[in-house]
């Protein structure tokens, strides 16, 4: 790492580490949602010109699967690494200002993370068993357990780094 | 009209390993036992490492924080703990008979993590009482 630090400041390297982290997890969000809407509302073929709702909803949710579970452990790893920066630099900080309810929140993001890594080989097998009826079922409630569990991790995560930044 | 857009032929090694019933059980129970194992290994104090990120040194097993070295971190050995036990209890429900195996109810593949956050939640008192 010593090598990384003559080139730019340790500062700036946990930043951009950040916004990798933050890019990766938009992706996981925004395939998430795409899978689930297509999951939870499908769309049916229509006679007329398909609106914007409709063609959101209208992905190939098997298509995204293997795609989803690369993205959530690409993003978990990063936010991993960055959380032991975060343990030190922020959570520190943060204690002795008193954001406490904050902190708790970004503690349970951690917890919805791990989970949310317990459940993708299962989510990947039943998505890339699309057509087998007996997991239509489970298919839908895991995809859209993962989907919630993105958008609160992602939010906590935006509403922290709002508290701390950069600094 | 709609967008669906059809997909490209899966890799031969992931094609293989969707279609495996045995990687299905695994993957299935899995899922079912990470949540009891995080949360057990959390409540009971059972993370398979304690991390010490002021100084990068890693015990085995659950290790109180040293003085002047800063904070103990337990979160990478309760998934070290979640990984390890459910990979376990995966491979051992490959070997049960399928009519076993066909009659865990799936449901409890999103079940599980949902009664696993209050629970998860109600630890993190503190945080929310302060």
């Amino acid at each position: 790492m010593d090598v990384v630090f003559d080139y730019i400041s340790v500062s700036t390297f946990w930043t951009i580490l950040l916004i990798v982290h933050s890019l990766l997890a938009v992706a996981t969000l925004g395939a998430l949602t795409h899978q689930a809407m297509s999951v939870a509302m499908p769309a049916r073929p229509m006679a007329t010109p398909a609106g914007f709702v409709t063609r959101f909803r209208s992905v190939y949710g098997a298509g995204y699967a293997t795609a989803i579970c690369v993205l959530w452990v690409l993003t978990f790893i990063l936010g991993a690494w960055i959380y032991t920066k975060y343990r030190i630099a922020i959570r520190i900080p943060l204690e002795r200002t008193g954001y406490w309810k904050t902190l708790g929140f970004f503690e349970l993001k951690e917890h919805v993370a791990a989970l949310g890594l317990g459940v993708l080989p299962a989510y990947w097998y039943v998505w890339k068993n699309a057509k087998n009826r007996k997991y239509d079922h489970v298919r839908k409630w895991v995809t859209i357990l993962l989907a919630t569990m993105c958008w609160f991790a992602f939010l906590v995560g935006h509403v922290l780094n709002n508290a701390r930044g950069f600094a | 009209m709609t967008t669906v857009v059809e997909p490209r032929k899966p890799s031969a090694r992931a094609a293989s390993l969707a279609v495996s019933e045995a990687f299905g059980i695994f993957a299935i129970v899995f899922a079912i036992t990470a949540p009891i194992f995080y949360v057990v290994s959390e409540l009971a104090g059972l993370p398979l490492f304690t991390y010490h990120p002021g100084t990068n040194r890693v015990d085995f097993g659950w290790a109180a924080a040293r003085a002047n070295e800063g904070p103990a971190m337990y979160w990478y050995g309760w998934i070290g703990s979640m990984l390890f036990g459910s990979t376990v209890m995966g491979l051992f429900a490959t070997l049960l008979p399928r009519g076993v195996s066909e009659k865990i109810p799936l449901a409890l593949i999103w079940i599980m993590p949902l009664l696993a956050l209050p629970v998860l939640a109600f630890v993190l008192m503190p945080f929310w009482t302060r």
